[in-house]
C-alpha cells in the first residue's frame, strides 16, 4: 500500500516531466549517449542540458531537504521543525543577499560557503535560544520563525538600500530549478551521498537519544557532540540547497511527515524514507510548473508553490501534535522581579514618550546639518513632522499591545502579532492591489491592505473558535497564513515587474508618508485599545494562569479568547495599513515591561503600550534623520533597535 | 514661510555657484522652478532645457545619466518615498511625477502642483508616450516652441542613426537584461528600447507573448526560439553570470552565440525619457558596428 503511493507518486512526477520533455523533442530524436555538444541540435542540448539536469536536480534537492527536516526533527524531537521553519534558509537569504550587494567577488567561488555561514549563524541563534527552553517544539519554532522574519526584513532593507532592481535576488528568492548544465546536479550528489551515510550512522544514537537524556547518559551517550553533528548535517544539507536553487520553504516539514503517515516506524526508517518522500513531493511541484510552463503558462518559481503546499501542512500537522509532544515543556516565564511602585514607572514613560516626541517634532536633520528647526520653517515643518511622529508612536502602542494581549493569551513569551498571520495577509492585501489596479490610490491601497488583514483574521478566528483551542495552536496557526502569505508574495516578486518594486518600499515600512487624517485615525485606535486593555484586565490576568482556572473561575474561556484574539488582530491591522508590516516592537515592548517589573495585567499593558510607542518613537526618529534626505525603512530601525534587546532578554530571564 | 524661504535658498544657491566660479544653473535663472520625483519626467525636462532644481534618488540619477544634472541640484531621497521637509524647502513651483508615484501624489500636492502621466504601462508602448510628453511638458512649463523643437532634433538623430543600422536590419534584434546564467529579463515590444528599435528601422524579436510586460523575467532556455536573432545584452553583467555563462552548453550552443551575433550593452535606464532611448540606440549601433 505505501509503496503503491510512493510509486504513484513517481510515476506521476515522471509523467508530468515528460509532457514538457516531450514538448521539446519527441523520443525518437533524443540524443544518445556518449553526448558531444558540437554534434547536438539545440533542442538536444535543451533536453539534455536543461530539463534534464533540473529533472535529476529536483530529486537530489528534494532528497537533501528531505533529510534535513528528518534530522532536525529527530534531534529536537519536533516535528515542526524543517529549514524554513528554523531560520536557517532565511539566514542563508539574507547571508547570499548581503554578498551580492556588498561583496559580489565572494560569490564568485558559488554562493555554498556564504549561504552556509548564513544558514549556521542563523540556526545557531535560534538553537541557543531554544536551548534555554529546552527545546520546546512551538518555542523553538516561533524562534525560528522570528530569526527568519528579521533576516528577512534586513534582506529587503539591503535591496532597497541598493536601490536598484537585481534580477538575480529575484529569482533566486523565488527558488529557480532552470539549469543550463549538470553542474548542480553534480553538487548535489556530491553531497547527498555522505550525507544519507552520515545519517545512517547516526540513526542509532539518535533513537537512543530519544530515549529521554537519562537513558541515553546510562549508555554512556554524550549527548551535546551528537546534537551539534547532527544539526550541523542537517544546515549544511539546507545551505547547499539554498546555495544551489534558493529559497524552496517546507519539503523538509512535508517530507518526514509523509515518511511518518506511511508507516515509517524506526527512525533509521524515517530517515531514510523521508528523503524518498522530499525528493518525490519537489519533483512533483517542479513537474507540475514545467507542465504548466510546457502547455503555455506563465514559467512560476518553484520555491512559491511548495511554500503554499507549506501552509495548510502545517495546519493539518497541528491536531497530530500531541501525541508526540510533551505540553508542560512549553510553559512560560517564571515571574520575575516586580516593582514596588509600577504607577510611578507608566508616569515616567509616559512623560520620556512626550519628551521624545517634542524633541524629535523640533530637532532633527536638514541640508545644514544637525539642529532645531528654526522658527521660520514651522508653519511648513511641524504638520509633516507631528504627523509621522503620531503615526509612528500610535502604531507602536498598538503593535506593543497587541503583542501584551497574546503573550497573556497564550501565556508564551515568543507571542508577536507578526506571528499571528495578520501581517502577512495585509501584506498579500497591499501586494494584489499594486498588481492588480494600475496606479492606485492610497485609500484603494487602505482597502486592499484591510481586506487582506482581515481575511487573514477571519481565518485565525474561524480556527480559534474550534473548542479545542490551545493558545500555542494558535500561534502556529498564526504562522501558517504568515507562510501562506509570504509564499504567494515572493510568486509575486519574482513573476512580475517594477511594480514589486513599489511592494518592496512599503514592506519595509514608513511612517513618513502617512496622511494627517491617517495618523488621527491610527491615535484613536491606539487610545481606544489602551482603554480595550485597562477593559479587559481581570480577563487578562487571569488567562495566563491556564484554561482550567479560568473556567473555574466562571471566565466565558471560547469567548473571551475570541474576542481578545479580534482585538489583537485589529490593533496590527490597524498599524500594518498605514506603516507597513513593522517588526519585531509587538515582541520588544512586552519583554521590555515584563524586564521592568510590570507584572499585573493593567501595569503590564499599559507599560507595553507606553514602550511601544517609544520605541517607534526612536526608530522614527532614526529612520528620518539617519541618512537624510533619504528615508530609511522604519521597520529596519525597529528591528536593529530593538532585536539585540530582545534576545539578551530571552537568553537572561529563563537562565535565572 | 514657504516663499520667503525659497527665495533664500535660491540665493543661497546662486551664491554657492558664483563662489564655485560657473555660470548660474538654468533653474535660477528663468522659468518654473521643478522637482523630480520620476526619473523620466527629470530627463524630458532636462532635454527641454529645464533641468529640476531639485532630484529624486539624485546619486543613483548620476550613476547611469545621459546628462548629468546640474551643479547644484538638490537631492530629494527615495523615489517611492521622498523627502518632503527636503521638497518643501526646494519650494518648487511644479512637481515632476507619474502613475508610479500615485500612492505619495496627494502629499506631493499638498506642496506644489504636480504634473504627472501614466508613461509605463503593461502593453501599451512607451515610447510615443514618452516622445509627446516632451511636447506636453514645454507646454505645461510654458515654453511650447522647446516641444516640437525637441521632438525634432530627436527624430533627426533616430534617423541618422536608422541611416547607419540599415545594414543590420536583416535580423531582429533580442533585448534582454541578464538577471544570473538562468534567467534573462526581455524587453517586449510596449518597452523604451523597442520602441527606439522601431524607430533605427530595427525589429524586436519577442513579438510573442506581450501580456509578459516590457520585463518580465524567463529562463535562459527561450533563447533557442530565437536562432536567427542577435542577442543583445543591456546592463552590467553579475560576475557569477559572467562565470555560469561561459561553460553554460545550452548557451554556447544558441546559434547567435555560434555565430558571433552577441551585443553587449552597458548600463542604461529602461525606464526613463527620450534621452535615455537615444542613447541606447547610440550604444547599439556602436555595438552593431563593432561587430561588423
Amino acid at each position: 500500500m505505501n509503496r503503491m503511493i510512493l510509486a504513484a507518486g513517481a510515476v506521476m512526477a515522471l509523467a508530468l516531466w515528460s509532457i514538457a520533455a516531450l514538448s521539446v523533442l519527441p523520443p525518437a530524436a533524443w540524443p544518445t549517449l556518449p553526448w558531444r555538444v558540437d554534434e547536438m541540435t539545440v533542442q538536444q542540448i535543451l533536453l539534455a542540458y536543461g530539463l534534464m539536469p533540473r529533472g535529476v536536480l529536483a530529486l537530489l534537492a528534494g532528497a537533501a531537504l528531505g533529510l534535513a527536516g528528518a534530522l532536525m526533527q529527530a534531534v529536537l524531537r519536533n516535528p515542526l521543525a524543517d529549514p524554513t521553519t528554523l531560520g536557517t534558509a532565511s539566514g542563508a537569504q539574507l547571508a547570499i543577499v548581503a554578498a551580492t550587494i556588498f561583496a559580489p567577488d565572494w560569490l564568485l567561488r558559488g554562493n555554498l560557503p556564504v549561504a552556509l555561514a548564513g544558514a549556521g549563524a542563523a540556526t545557531g541563534l535560534v538553537m541557543a535560544l531554544g536551548a534555554r527552553r529546552s527545546f520546546a517544539p512551538v518555542t523553538v519554532t516561533i524562534a525560528g520563525m522570528l530569526v527568519g522574519l528579521m533576516a528577512s526584513a534586513l534582506a529587503t532593507a539591503m535591496t532597497l538600500a541598493q536601490g536598484h532592481y537585481l534580477l538575480s535576488l529575484v529569482m533566486w528568492n523565488g527558488g529557480a530549478l532552470a539549469q543550463v548544465d549538470w553542474s548542480g546536479s553534480r553538487h548535489m550528489a556530491l553531497a547527498l551521498v555522505p550525507a544519507l551515510l552520515a545519517a545512517a550512522a547516526l540513526a542509532r544514537p539518535l533513537m537512543v537519544m530519544s530515549l529521554g537524556p537519562e537513558g541515553a547518559h546510562g549508555l554512556g551517550l554524550r549527548l551535546a557532540p551528537l546534537r551539534f553533528a547532527t544539526l550541523l548535517l542537517a544546515v549544511a544539507l539546507s545551505a547547499m540547497v539554498s546555495a544551489e536553487i534558493g529559497l524552496v520553504g517546507f519539503v523538509g516539514l512535508a517530507a518526514p511527515a509523509i515518511a511518518r503517515s506511511l508507516g515509517a516506524r524506526t527512525l533509521l526508517q524515517r530517515l531514510m524514507l523521508a528523503p524518498v518522500a522530499g525528493a518525490l513531493v519537489l519533483s512533483l511541484a517542479d513537474g507540475l510548473l514545467l507542465a504548466l510552463a510546457a502547455a503555455g503558462g506563465p514559467s512560476l518559481p518553484t520555491g512559491a508553490l511548495t511554500g503554499l503546499i507549506g501552509g495548510p501542512l502545517l495546519i493539518w500537522l497541528l491536531p497530530r501534535m500531541k501525541a508526540q509532544v510533551p505540553q508542560q515543556t512549553e510553559a512560560g516565564d517564571r515571574r520575575g522581579h516586580r516593582a514596588a511602585y509600577p504607577e510611578r514607572l507608566l508616569a515616567g514613560l509616559g512623560a520620556a514618550c512626550l519628551a521624545l516626541a517634542v524633541l524629535t517634532l523640533f530637532g532633527g536633520r536638514g541640508p545644514d546639518g544637525w539642529g532645531f528647526m528654526p522658527p521660520e520653517l514651522r508653519e511648513t515643518f511641524l504638520p509633516l513632522r507631528a504627523t509621522a511622529i503620531l503615526a509612528a508612536a500610535s502604531a507602536g502602542a498598538l503593535l506593543a499591545g497587541s503583542g501584551a494581549i497574546l503573550q497573556r493569551l497564550t501565556a508564551n513569551p515568543m507571542a508577536a502579532p507578526e506571528v499571528l498571520g495578520v501581517t502577512g495577509g495585509a501584506s498579500l492585501g497591499y501586494a494584489v492591489t499594486v498588481i492588480a489596479v494600475d496606479g492606485a490610490g492610497p485609500l484603494m491601497l487602505a482597502l486592499g491592505t484591510s481586506a487582506g488583514g482581515a481575511l487573514a483574521l477571519a481565518g485565525l478566528a474561524g480556527f480559534a473558535m474550534r473548542a479545542d483551542l490551545s493558545p500555542a495552536r494558535l500561534l502556529l496557526a498564526g504562522l501558517a497564513i504568515g507562510a501562506l502569505a509570504s509564499a504567494v508574495l515572493g510568486a509575486i516578486m519574482a513573476s512580475d515587474d517594477r511594480r514589486a518594486w513599489v511592494i518592496l518600499g512599503w514592506l519595509a515600512g514608513s511612517a513618513s508618508q502617512v496622511a494627517p487624517l491617517g495618523a488621527a485615525a491610527l491615535a484613536g485606535l491606539a487610545l481606544a485599545l489602551l482603554a480595550a486593555l485597562v477593559g479587559a484586565a481581570r480577563w487578562l490576568e487571569i488567562l495566563p494562569l491556564g484554561g482550567e482556572v479560568g473556567r473555574a473561575l466562571g471566565l466565558p474561556l471560547a469567548q473571551v479568547r475570541l474576542g481578545l484574539i479580534l482585538l489583537a488582530g485589529l490593533a496590527t491591522g490597524a498599524a500594518t495599513m498605514l506603516v507597513g508590516p513593522v517588526s519585531f516592537v509587538g515582541l520588544m515592548a512586552p519583554h521590555l515591561a515584563r524586564a521592568m517589573g510590570l507584572a499585573r495585567a493593567v501595569p503590564f499593558c499599559a507599560g507595553s503600550w507606553l514602550l511601544g510607542a517609544l520605541l517607534m518613537l526612536l526608530a522614527a526618529f532614526g529612520a528620518r534623520t539617519a541618512s537624510y534626505p533619504y528615508d530609511l525603512p522604519l521597520g529596519l530601525f525597529a528591528t536593529l533597535i530593538g532585536t539585540p534587546w530582545l534576545f539578551i532578554l530571552l537568553m537572561k530571564r529563563t537562565s535565572a | 514661510m514657504v516663499g520667503a524661504c525659497g527665495f533664500s535658498r535660491r540665493a543661497f544657491l546662486a551664491a554657492a555657484c558664483a563662489v564655485a566660479g560657473r555660470a548660474l544653473p538654468a533653474f535660477a535663472a528663468d522659468g518654473l522652478r521643478l522637482a523630480a520625483v520620476d526619473w523620466a519626467m527629470a530627463e524630458t525636462a532636462m532635454a527641454l532645457g529645464h533641468p529640476p532644481a531639485a532630484l529624486a534618488e539624485l546619486i543613483g540619477f548620476r550613476d547611469a545619466a545621459v546628462e548629468p544634472p546640474p551643479q547644484g541640484t538638490i537631492d530629494l531621497g527615495l523615489r517611492g518615498a521622498p523627502n518632503l521637509e527636503a521638497l518643501s524647502l526646494v519650494a518648487p513651483d511644479l512637481i515632476l511625477s507619474s502613475s508610479y508615484y500615485s500612492a505619495i501624489q496627494p502629499r506631493l500636492e499638498r506642496i506644489a502642483p504636480v504634473f504627472t502621466r501614466a508613461l509605463y504601462v503593461a502593453d501599451e508602448p512607451a515610447f510615443p508616450k514618452v516622445m509627446a510628453l516632451l511636447a506636453e511638458l514645454a507646454q505645461r512649463l510654458g515654453d511650447p516652441a522647446a516641444g516640437p523643437r525637441a521632438q525634432a532634433a530627436a527624430q533627426a538623430e533616430f534617423a541618422t542613426l536608422a541611416g547607419r543600422a540599415a545594414g543590420f536590419a536583416d535580423r531582429a534584434c533580442l533585448l534582454f537584461e541578464l538577471g544570473d546564467s538562468r534567467h534573462i529579463r526581455v524587453f517586449g515590444t510596449d518597452s523604451l528600447f523597442s520602441g527606439a528599435l522601431e524607430a533605427m528601422g530595427l525589429r524586436n524579436a519577442w513579438t510573442a507573448r506581450t501580456s509578459f510586460a516590457f520585463a518580465a523575467p524567463v529562463p535562459l532556455e527561450k533563447l533557442a526560439e530565437y536562432p536567427e536573432a542577435r542577442l543583445v545584452i543591456v546592463g552590467r553583467m553579475p560576475p557569477q553570470a559572467e562565470r555560469g555563462l561561459g561553460s553554460a552548453a545550452l548557451w554556447n550552443s544558441l546559434p547567435p552565440v555560434k555565430a558571433g551575433r552577441v551585443h553587449r550593452l552597458p548600463e542604461l535606464r529602461p525606464f526613463a525619457g527620450i534621452p535615455s532611448a537615444l542613447r541606447f540606440a547610440h550604444e547599439l549601433v556602436a555595438a552593431l558596428e563593432g561587430r561588423a
